[in-house]
């Protein structure tokens, strides 16, 4: 290591001279001085109003521009996202309205039809009462006609057996009467 | 040192006995005004919302320089941002342009940066006695100050103020002329070391370069910063 740092130091030396051979700083020649100052003062303004004039203006309209839009999106998200609170609450009124609605139309017509139910129900018993009525009389028709039917079968049944079984001819008003005295006795027990 | 010496390139322009000849100096200047430009136009050319990178470079250097100014000199300093940018970009991309090898760094001579320094002096002076009249040359008069000190400090205040073309010149050319030297003599021991010691040099000299990138970046910085300062001195008066 030390020997190392002495190799180092040694070159070092022998740099030092090399640049001191170099003679001065090349920095205090003024001979063109002039000419660095000339150059330097055109290039310089060139490039201060090239960006003065055309580049600065483009990037500030660049960042305004972004900043703008940004500032825009988000006043429209704020705006959208009232408007869509307003539609939700807007649904949820709407919704409300129509289960309520729903409720009173179920409940009319629930009770319509009781009433129609109900109606119908009494017209038809009214009218089932009206068929008993007239089947009822149709019955009573009925058996008195079929007791006097009956009277004159019984009657000519009557009045043939005993003439077929004595050969003579009844009268047949007696026969009639005989019948119409036991049918009066018997008929309550059938009929 | 062969790498600071200024040649000149085509023919002599000499205009009035003054020799203007173009030079690898003013080449260099040139290509850096070029590259500034350059930058700067794929920089703003596309306006995009979302910004491609080296859009997005130049509108964070746009906002940089611009946060720097409002942060020392404050609102009023806004009409001379366009120059204080200039000067900023131009510095930087002068002395990043000279990290180059082979390349000519314009800001280590000394004409160059007190040339710069010197104009930012007198604009600056100008701006504040156009602003304030003679009430600018309170500045030397500080407030607070006992009756005894005071013609000592206004000496010294006088003195400070016009020594500030020189620290401001002497800062950028010195660091960068200190710097190329540096790795001029590392990159010398690499060579004379040769194969065997040679490595330690080397990797000296690679971290130099890079400290170098920081040291260009900086001064550019300071250069730019220090204008702001002095500017804020002559619009807002306040000692």
């Amino acid at each position: 290591m030390k020997s190392f740092l002495s190799l180092l130091i040694a070159f070092v030396a022998i740099n030092t001279e090399l640049f001191a051979a170099e003679a001065g700083m090349p920095q205090l020649d003024p001979t063109y001085w002039a000419s660095q100052a000339f150059w330097l003062i055109l290039v310089f303004t060139i490039l201060y109003i090239s960006i003065s004039k055309f580049y600065l203006p483009k990037i500030k309209d660049n960042l305004d521009n972004r900043e703008n839009k940004i500032k825009e999106d988000l006043e429209n998200a704020n705006k959208f996202k009232e408007e869509s609170e307003a539609k939700l609450k807007e649904y949820d009124l709407i919704l409300e309205n129509a289960k309520k609605e729903v409720l009173k139309i179920h409940f009319e017509s629930k009770s319509t039809l009781d009433k129609d139910i109900q109606s119908k129900k009494e017209s038809m018993e009214k009218e089932i009462e009206k068929e008993i009525l007239k089947a009822q009389k149709e019955i009573s028709e009925l058996k008195k006609n079929s007791i006097s039917s009956i009277q004159i079968i019984s009657g000519s049944i009557v009045s043939n057996i005993i003439e077929n079984i004595s050969g003579d001819k009844l009268n047949e008003s007696s026969i009639k009467a005989t019948v119409e005295d036991v049918s009066k006795k018997n008929m309550n027990k059938f009929l | 040192m062969q790498q600071f010496t200024v040649q000149r390139i085509g023919p002599e322009i000499n205009i009035v006995g003054v020799d203007l000849s173009f030079t690898n100096a003013s080449l260099f200047m040139v290509i850096s005004a070029a590259v500034i430009m350059l930058f700067l136009f794929l920089g703003s050319k596309e306006k995009k919302v979302i910004p491609n990178k080296l859009q997005l470079i130049a509108e964070m250097s746009y906002t940089f320089v611009a946060k720097m100014i409002s942060d020392t000199a404050g609102s009023k300093a806004r009409p001379y941002f366009p120059f204080i940018f200039s000067l900023f970009m131009f510095v930087l991309f002068c002395n990043m342009v000279g990290m180059l090898p082979y390349s000519f760094t314009v800001t280590s001579h000394i004409i160059v940066t007190l040339i710069m320094a010197l104009f930012i002096f007198i604009a600056v002076t100008i701006i504040g006695f156009i602003k304030h009249g003679f009430k600018y040359l309170s500045i030397f008069v500080p407030s607070g100050v006992p009756a005894v000190l005071l013609p000592l400090i206004t000496i010294i205040e006088i003195i400070s103020y016009l020594s500030r073309p020189v620290s401001l010149s002497v800062r950028l050319f010195a660091n960068m002329m200190a710097g190329h030297t540096m790795l001029k003599v590392f990159g010398g021991f690499v060579v004379s070391l040769g194969i065997l010691g040679g490595w330690l040099p080397l990797s000296f000299s690679v971290a130099l370069t890079g400290l170098e990138i920081l040291v260009a970046f900086l001064q550019a910085y300071v250069f730019a910063i220090l204008t702001c300062i002095y500017l804020n001195d002559a619009l807002n008066l306040h000692h």
